[in-house]
């Protein structure tokens, strides 16, 4: 670093049990990519990668190159995701202040979180699927289509509001009873869980599970079974293994 | 900072998936995972994602315009049933069955993906042998 505005920092992906190893070509985020390394103090470790300050981070490529690192990381051993961005002025200030402050709760939380990894199940309905379910079980709604379907283009511009506001009702508790569903099996597997908020008007099921990588055949399953019966309906979808994102929180304290 | 393992408690950060893995990047891992106390001594490299941030899905009149046409189309459907070409986005033809299995290998493609110009997909392996 030649430049003296280019304040080079230590970006920090996670923290791993220390008997890690880095792929010397693992690029991570910031551009150009710096190399990912690790930190090691006493039986922890950070993955960490070089970055400068003078812009901002939040391309694509660095989100992508976050979760991959973690998310690789997650299928091999237990890791604890730092939040998107996190950054310290240099590898001794996460040796010092990261690591060693906090190196028995680290080495804690890494204990629990031995052999598991977080999946992620979603769900998206079928638009004219759903609609037409929605439909089927609202008188109100389908008297309503009828009427807009009979008047001009902008003469209902009330009505369309009023439809669609109970259609998207519907579709909403739709989404609560079919995530109750899933949660319930869910919890019949002894995973830990956790229901996230809906990131889409049609998303059917999103909820978060800490499971053990040896059972993830059977979330799988679990996943197939819903796909099977929810075919033509939900097009379902598992991600996982990833870093426990949700399952790993920094407590507040007062 | 004091860590813990336990559900985060409710999703925060959302996005809005109409395409690819990023999308599901954005949703799983924005305002997610360990805050740093330490941050502020470093002028955090901003996040320029705050636009995504304030995509929460929220209920608004726009909103149910959007699904009234739906609706709307739908009529359509019953005799045509490809309609809704703008509304169904990332809505793959196919059954869902098919579609979990592409889903569960798409968990490892994204991986691939992202590291698709040429690097190694293991990030770190477990050196069993020299633990310190």
């Amino acid at each position: 670093m030649t430049s003296t505005e280019q304040q080079p920092a230590t970006y920090v992906y996670g923290i791993v049990p220390a008997d890690v190893m880095t792929n010397r070509e693992t690029r991570g985020v910031g551009d150009p990519p710096g190399q990912v390394s690790i930190v090691r103090v006493g039986d922890v470790a950070a993955l960490v990668s070089e970055v400068v300050t003078d812009r901002p981070l939040g391309k694509p490529e660095d989100l992508t190159a976050h979760a991959n690192i973690l998310d690789t990381t997650a299928a091999e051993m237990p890791v604890l995701p730092m939040r998107f961005g996190a950054v310290l002025a240099s590898r001794d200030a996460v040796a010092e202040e990261l690591l060693r402050e906090h190196h028995d709760e680290f080495v804690n939380a890494l204990h629990e979180l031995e052999g598991k990894a977080e999946y992620v199940v979603k769900g998206r309905y079928q638009q004219d699927a759903i609609l037409e379910e929605v439909l089927a079980e609202s008188e109100d709604a389908a008297q309503l289509r009828e009427a807009v379907a009979t008047k001009p283009e902008d003469g209902a511009r009330n009505d369309r509001i009023a439809l669609g506001e109970l259609i998207y009702n519907g579709l909403a508790a739709k989404r609560d009873a079919d995530t109750r569903r899933v949660i319930a099996e869910l919890e019949s597997l002894g995973v830990e869980i956790a229901p996230l908020d809906p990131t889409h008007d049609e998303d059917a099921v999103h909820v978060a599970c800490l499971a053990n990588l040896s059972a993830q055949s059977d979330v799988e399953s679990l996943v197939g079974r819903f796909a099977d019966e929810w075919e033509g309906r939900v097009n379902m979808k598992l991600l996982g293994p990833l870093a426990p994102y949700e399952f790993v929180v920094t407590e507040r304290q007062e | 900072m004091t860590t813990a393992v336990q559900p985060a408690g409710g999703g925060g950060a959302t996005g809005h998936p109409s395409s690819s893995g990023l999308a599901d990047v954005i949703d799983t891992i924005l305002d997610k995972g360990l805050v740093i106390d330490a941050y502020v001594q470093v002028s955090l490299v901003g996040i320029e994602l705050l636009t995504i941030d304030a995509r929460i899905v929220v209920a608004s009149v726009d909103t149910y315009l959007r699904f009234a046409e739906a609706v709307n189309r739908l009529e359509l459907s019953d005799t045509e049933k490809q309609g809704l070409p703008d509304l169904m986005e990332n809505m793959q033809s196919g059954g869902a069955k098919s579609k979990t299995k592409g889903a569960l290998e798409a968990a490892g493609d994204k991986v691939r993906d992202v590291l698709g110009d040429g690097q190694e997909r293991q990030t770190a392996d477990r050196r069993k042998d020299d633990r310190r």
